[in-house]
């Protein structure tokens, strides 16, 4: 089987034809490379969003016309920090981290350790999708709230964040796929996965195949990712009349 | 009878510097229970800032709001949520919660105050009824119409058993069959209820169709405060006579002399006009005329044009005012 494929792939003109089939059909190799291209991209977003989620809610509850107000120049510094860390590049940031990584898990290379700069780079853009998000709700609406006696807590828990799910499920689906993005990229500081995978063996090795599969695998996982996030987006919101 | 509702002396700027903008300047006023209090005013007059200032979701520069003579400017955040249940309020753009149904929303007030679930659900389920929707529970706002969105936010407004309701342009948004039926639920409820209400709005028709008193605004300050009848007969501010007969408000001739006749309803089927120019030999004009339906009663204003001499013209406001229910004056 092995063989025949290869050969197949030789008449095409596929350079080490037989190498790149053996490494793609041990069931070791491509199944592992999914596992750890999800598990820290995944990890990072639940940790992303237990950072970003809080500091999106204070941008808006925390703004000068927000339901309460902060000193504005916490809000300063919290909105520089924020554009800040955003428009580090993630390679750079990467680097940055890794004394962060060091600290933490006692080492800065391998799939565990990317999850520091991962949660690094994407608190900061999860706290934006969420304020873009909050933003979206009518202010009337928080008025009404208001006028029914809630306090700031109950309007950010039960008016705000339920009114915004489905813009909240599809900001996360967002995050979900941008992280993963990011994911890919730390294959080349020693994490694992599909990236490392097509950027060690496909770009590195020539072993165009592996490249191909590799980035295959990689644009199904995105597929995936975006169709349950918007199926999930559109279920739950009930401004859409499903007949 | 003590006011539930007073106002003194609010006073309202938004921005700072230049840009300074004064909604409400010294605005004083009482509603008294079981009354529907309108607020009346051209858009910009400050109606919106005011009834914000009632449950201060806007607040006050300057001045005290009473809720039972107990002045909420001054209270803790804690105790300000507690007093807000107990004025209600509906909006223009009804402001449902669009991820909830019906029946959810109208819970919502309950679940705030701590209402075990299967007894608020009951509750709204009552209310639903009293709105006239009662197979609405299940559906979601995006498949009501104006009409029966503002009926939901009424029966939200209810729920947490208010003693005053508060009405922001409730009507506005709403076609006038719609608008007539809303305002008779809100009768409905004042009388049923004894809950007072204050509609803001810039509809002269909604004052005549449901209020008892109502207060002119205009640019922030309160222009004159009365009985519905008497501000509909007798407007005597210019904003009053603005809103009450617009058509009249325009400025004629400049120097032309002109009386205005007030018909409180008892009158205007007679021919005074008529029997003026026959009965005293002068010819006047007609300058404007608007009447309208109040309570049931026909109330009309009327401009004429005066002759120049003002013994001639004492004689012609002498005329009219010997009628019942008719009253001539200069303007």
């Amino acid at each position: 089987m092995t063989e025949k494929i290869a050969a197949l792939l030789e008449s095409w003109g596929v350079n080490k034809a037989l190498e790149q089939v053996e490494f793609l059909l041990d069931p070791a190799n491509i199944p592992f490379a999914i596992w750890e291209t999800l598990y820290a991209p995944l990890l990072a977003a639940v940790f992303a969003y237990l950072i970003g989620l809080p500091l999106g809610i204070l941008l808006v509850t925390g703004e000068e016309n927000g339901i309460r107000p902060m000193p504005k120049n916490l809000m300063r510094v919290l909105n520089t920090l924020i554009n800040l860390l955003r428009s580090i590049p993630f390679l750079i940031l990467m680097v940055m981290v890794f004394p962060l990584s060091r600290l933490i898990l006692g080492t800065s290379i391998g799939t565990t350790a990317t999850i520091i700069p991962l949660t690094v780079a994407a608190a900061p853009y999860v706290a934006r999708l969420v304020e873009a998000s909050l933003r979206e709700i009518d202010r009337g609406v928080v008025e009404a709230a208001q006028s029914m006696g809630c306090s700031t807590w109950q309007i950010v828990t039960k008016v705000m964040l339920p009114e915004c799910k489905p813009s909240l499920i599809s900001g996360a689906t967002n995050a979900a796929i941008t992280i993963l993005g990011y994911g890919a990229m730390a294959g080349s500081i020693g994490g694992g996965g599909l990236g490392a995978i097509a950027l060690m063996r496909g770009h590195g090795r020539g072993q165009t195949v592996v490249l191909y599969v590799a980035v295959i695998l990689l644009v199904i996982l995105v597929q995936i990712i975006q169709t349950v996030g918007t199926r999930l987006c559109v279920k739950t919101d009930k401004r859409i009349t499903h007949k | 009878m003590e006011p539930i509702i007073e106002l003194k002396n609010l006073t309202k700027t938004f921005g700072a510097g230049g840009g300074q903008v004064s909604a409400l300047r010294d605005v004083s006023l009482a509603v008294y229970p079981g009354e529907i209090f309108g607020i009346i005013g051209l858009s910009g007059a400050g109606k919106s800032t005011l009834v914000r200032c009632v449950n201060l979701l806007e607040h006050p520069n300057q001045g005290a709001v009473l809720f039972h003579g107990r002045d909420l400017t001054g209270l803790k955040e804690k105790e300000l949520r507690m007093q807000r249940r107990k004025i209600s309020m509906i909006f223009q753009s009804f402001n449902l919660l669009e991820q909830r149904n019906c029946l959810d929303n109208i819970c919502f007030p309950m679940e705030l105050a701590g209402i075990p679930r299967k007894e608020a659900k009951q509750r709204a389920m009552e209310l639903l009824e009293t709105v006239g929707l009662p197979d609405k529970a299940a559906a979601y706002p995006v498949q009501l119409s104006g009409g029966q969105k503002q009926r939901v936010a009424i029966a939200r407004a209810l729920a947490s058993d208010p003693e005053v309701l508060l009405c922001d342009e409730a009507t506005s948004a709403l076609d006038p069959k719609t608008t007539d039926a809303i305002l008779k639920l809100l009768q409905t409820i004042n009388r049923e209820r004894g809950i007072t209400i204050i509609i803001i709005t810039h509809q002269m028709s909604v004052i005549e169709q449901i209020c008892n008193r109502v207060a002119i605004l205009d640019a922030g300050q309160v222009a004159e405060i009365g009985a519905v009848e008497e501000v509909f007969r007798n407007p005597k501010s210019p904003a009053g006579r603005r809103l009450v007969s617009p058509s009249m408000a325009l400025p004629l001739a400049e120097d032309m002399p002109l009386a205005r006749i007030a018909f409180n309803g008892n009158a205007s089927a007679d021919p005074i006009i008529a029997s003026l120019v026959m009965d005293l030999g002068m010819k006047v004009s007609i300058m404007g005329a608007d009447t309208r339906n109040v309570d049931g009663k026909a109330f009309g204003t009327m401009l004429i044009s005066l002759p120049e001499e003002a013994e001639k013209k004492k004689t012609i406001l002498d005329y009219l005012n010997a009628f019942a229910g008719v009253t001539a004056e200069e303007v």
